[in-house]
């Protein structure tokens, strides 16, 4: 008995040593690639959402929760990581549900443009954050590129093993707890970069949406109606890559079929105030956080008052908690601003 | 189905734990059923080759033993003098004869038409082109069926000695099939012999854990070769090898020694798996392997280096070949030169040619391999032909006989061995190019002239391979005093024993070359 007692002993030493292995090898994005931390900070939530953004980098980087709350009293978070596929969306709606059912779904249409992951990281920023359930593992099997294996999943070290050669400090400072690196799913930027000129839109055979794209889209519609959330269509306003007529008709058609909303930004730049050689840190494909409040700014009231989405600022639990989220907020907006005000540039987010 | 995959550990997990829940006299057909979806899996309709294979051999073996069998009973019942039961005997191996050249042009026809036909148009080609001849033959498009060389050698070897009357033949396809099929040495051998695997791949095997895990801990030693030691060096050693006009001076002296590391931790760590893997299910193969790197001369290396291979030629081909007809005449008409002495070497000679013609052209169809096989064999025989030389030599001089000429004698093995593998990356006539290139401007220098930084070989992937490496080398003298290592560490205590087992599996599972992003390259010797 003794000596089965050692062994067992031994074996849960063994898986220990396993466990803090794969953690320390595993991708910490506490430096200047953040976007992977997003999906998994969702669950550090205690508090429900009236309104979940679901898409990319054009949901994550348009649109600040904290302006949400602070200006309009509307409780939000954003389910986005850099490239997110429909399909991830779709599943990433479903484990939202499994926590909570939001009065309102945003979705970003831009995805509908690209069904198939081209670069498996993306996946991994995607999908290693979410946590297991069957959602996640429909996720995986449906977006996961060829090369791809599913037990890599189950035991990231299968994947992250070769990052031995390559560890840094943040590996071993953020062993145990990560720092909150989005402010509700949205990923801060205070510094400038006015738009310039982009590629001129290249002219295509076929414009129509990969027809899996169109089965998710509906898939996520379903979903919402069955929940009773009213589900929203969104296309932010980045300048690039294009977002062409033809699919923007597409969309329109479909939300007209289906009774949903579209609010297509783009076409609404001027009402939103945005102002492409302030409001933009990489040169007009993503917002700073300076357009990204004029967007909450412009989507609040729409959502308060066409949606009906509640102004929750007298809960008082729900106060004390975003009170902290702002501050937080505030302090980074502060310190990135000072520093870009100084050097012209965040050293976080440079390749320098 | 790569034995570096997932979907092989899960196979491979799955098929124990069957194997040990099924009543003992349906383990085999289990196995059978196992090794044709392992060929399905990795080589789809192709297992028609394979089992093509096994139904000739085993249709022209049980042939051939029937005739075995009724020409002595007929024998038995007539009253012959001792001439004409020789008579008879003699008209009864000429049909058997028949029957198993009809059985080796068959299934050898095949793997020479698959393997061998791009080689020969492409040599027609290049002829026709040399004449001034306009257009050219279009090159085949076949794929090569999955472990043709081995099974087909296996095969044949079982047919030859069926011939040859060393046992009789197998009466059940099914169990000849699994022979032939049995999936872990499939992809990479070793060739066995059916004499000496027919009694555990048949036979009932009760759950033993000490198979299971001697079984396992020969697979992780194989893993740690191939991912750790292999994987790692390959790459560097295939853009240094493949650019002579870019890697010279001391990079060819890397490349040499690199190229034979790789090969051996590759094609060792490949053999480790598969025995281990067999050994799982209570079946022991042959040993491919003996340590060959502590040979003292380069005929005990091939001795100790790929042996299924090396002893398939030397019964099947060496021996046959020198104790031929063609062989004894060619020995008379030099004799009627030479006189007797070379005439008894002659059909040494022959042989000699013939075997080591034959392990080239297994090894590649090109012109390469030919190459290496023929300046094999001009060493081997010019060694032989200085035997007496060397006897002489150790026996004038006191200190070759010492513990340190022997280490001599070792590293100058492998370097021998290292050189004529030149024959296998290099155009013929670059490999006397560049043996020159590498004696007369190797500088250590080179190695800080920024070619090396392109190789890809970053400090930790040097450290981790030399580790490996070391290993590997602690391993072999171990095993060279006559331990069998994984029962001297099964006798260590148990937390040791587990420690290092562990140990193993970390390093493997860590510093391994494997996963996403890495495109598994497949042992080298799958492709024969």
């Amino acid at each position: 008995m003794k000596r089965l007692g050692a062994r067992l002993l031994v074996v849960a030493v063994s898986l220990l040593i396993l466990w803090a292995a794969q953690r320390l090898l595993e991708p910490k994005y506490m430096g200047r690639v953040v976007e992977g931390a997003f999906i998994g900070e969702y669950y550090q939530e205690h508090t429900a959402h009236d309104v979940i953004f679901l898409g990319d980098c054009e949901v994550y980087e348009n649109i600040s929760p904290v302006v949400l709350w602070r200006e309009y009293g509307i409780t939000s978070y954003i389910r986005g990581s850099a490239q997110q596929l429909i399909a991830q969306s779709y599943y990433l709606l479903e484990d939202v549900l499994r926590e909570e059912v939001p009065d309102v779904v945003v979705f970003n249409v831009s995805a509908m443009q690209q069904y198939d992951q081209e670069n498996e990281s993306y996946n991994r920023m995607t999908l290693d954050g979410m946590r297991w359930s069957p959602a996640k593992w429909k996720a995986i099997e449906e977006t996961r590129v060829s090369d791809e294996h599913m037990v890599e999943y189950v035991f990231p070290i299968l994947r992250y093993h070769s990052r031995w050669q390559e560890l840094e400090d943040d590996d071993f400072t953020y062993f145990w707890n990560r720092r909150q690196v989005s402010h509700n799913g949205y990923y801060m930027r205070a510094d400038v970069r006015p738009a310039g000129d982009f590629p001129t839109a290249r002219r295509r055979a076929d414009y129509s949406f990969d027809e899996r794209a169109w089965g998710y889209l509906e898939k996520m519609r379903s979903l919402c109606e069955k929940n009773g959330i009213t589900m929203i269509l969104m296309k932010a306003p980045s300048l690039y890559p294009v977002w062409y007529d033809e699919w923007d008709r597409q969309i329109a058609d479909y939300a007209d079929e289906h009774g949903l909303a579209y609010i297509n930004c783009i076409q609404a730049v001027d009402e939103i105030g945005i102002d492409f050689s302030q409001d933009t840190y990489d040169g007009g494909m993503h917002m700073n956080v300076y357009g990204a409040e004029k967007m909450s700014r412009y989507l609040g009231p729409m959502l308060q008052n066409v949606y009906g989405v509640k102004d929750r600022r007298e809960d008082p639990e729900l106060a004390a908690v975003w009170e902290e989220k702002c501050s937080y907020y505030d302090v980074c907006k502060a310190e990135q601003e000072n520093e870009f005000a100084e050097t012209g540039y965040l050293s976080q987010f440079s390749e320098e | 189905m790569l034995l570096i995959s997932y979907g092989f550990g899960l196979f491979l997990a799955a098929l124990v734990l069957l194997y040990y829940l099924v009543p003992g006299r349906f383990q085999w057909v289990l196995l059978l059923a196992a090794s044709y979806l392992f060929y399905l899996i990795g080589g789809g309709i192709y297992i028609l080759y394979p089992m093509a294979t096994t139904v000739s051999t085993w249709l022209l073996a049980r042939r051939i033993g029937r005739i075995t069998r009724q020409s002595k009973e007929y024998m038995r019942k007539q009253e012959w003098t001792r001439q004409q039961k020789k008579e008879y005997q003699l008209q009864v191996k000429k049909t058997q004869r028949r029957w198993m050249i009809f059985g080796l042009a068959f299934n050898f026809g095949i793997l020479a038409v698959l393997k061998y036909t791009n080689f020969v148009l492409g040599n027609v080609n290049g002829l026709l082109r040399v004449f001034g001849a306009d257009g050219e033959f279009a090159l085949a498009g076949w794929l090569l069926p999955l472990g043709i060389s081995y099974y087909t050698f296996q095969s044949m070897g079982y047919l030859i000695d069926v011939y040859y009357r060393k046992y009789e033949p197998e009466k059940s396809l099914a169990r000849f099939a699994l022979f032939v099929s049995f999936f872990p040495q499939l992809t990479a051998g070793p060739i066995g012999r059916y004499d000496q695997m027919n009694e555990e791949l048949y036979a009932e095997h009760s759950f033993c854990s000490e198979n299971l895990r001697l079984g396992f801990e020969r697979m992780l030693w194989g893993y740690l070769k191939k991912l750790v030691v292999a994987d790692r060096l390959g790459p560097a050693v295939v853009t240094v090898i493949s650019a002579p006009e870019v890697y010279d001076g001391i990079y060819v002296l890397l490349g040499m020694i690199g190229y034979t590391v790789w090969m051996y931790a590759d094609f060792s760590g490949g053999i480790d798996i598969v025995l281990g893997a067999a050994e799982m299910f209570g079946i022991h193969l042959a040993e491919n392997f003996e340590r060959p790197f502590f040979s003292r001369n380069l005929g005990e290396f091939w001795r100790r280096w790929h042996i299924s291979l090396m002893t398939w030629l030397r019964e099947y081909i060496f021996y046959p070949v020198s104790m031929s007809r063609a062989a004894k005449k060619l020995s008379e008409l030099t004799g009627g030169f030479f006189g007797k002495e070379a005439a008894r070497k002659i059909p040494v000679y022959f042989g000699s040619v013939v075997v080591w013609l034959t392990a080239g052209i297994w090894h590649g169809a090109s012109w390469n391999f030919v190459a290496w096989g023929m300046a094999n064999c001009i060493v081997m025989l010019a060694s032989q032909e200085c035997a007496g030389l060397y006897r002489a030599y150790h026996k004038r001089f006191s200190f070759s006989n010492a513990k340190g000429y022997r280490y001599f004698e070792m590293i100058r093995t492998f370097f021998l061995f290292a050189c004529l593998e030149m024959f296998e990356y290099y155009s013929f006539g670059n490999v006397f190019l560049m043996f020159g290139n590498m004696v007369s401007t190797a500088r250590f220098s080179q190695l800080f002239d920024g070619r090396w930084s392109a190789l890809g070989l970053g400090r930790a992937d040097l450290l981790a391979a030399g580790v490996g490496i070391l290993l590997m080398f602690l391993v072999s003298v171990w095993q060279e005093k006559g331990r069998h290592v994984r029962r001297t560490i099964e006798e260590m205590p148990w937390l040791l024993h587990y420690g290092f087992i562990f140990g193993m599996c970390m390093m493997v599972l860590i510093v391994g070359v494997y996963g996403h992003g890495y495109d598994a390259s497949q042992f080298i010797y799958n492709q024969f």
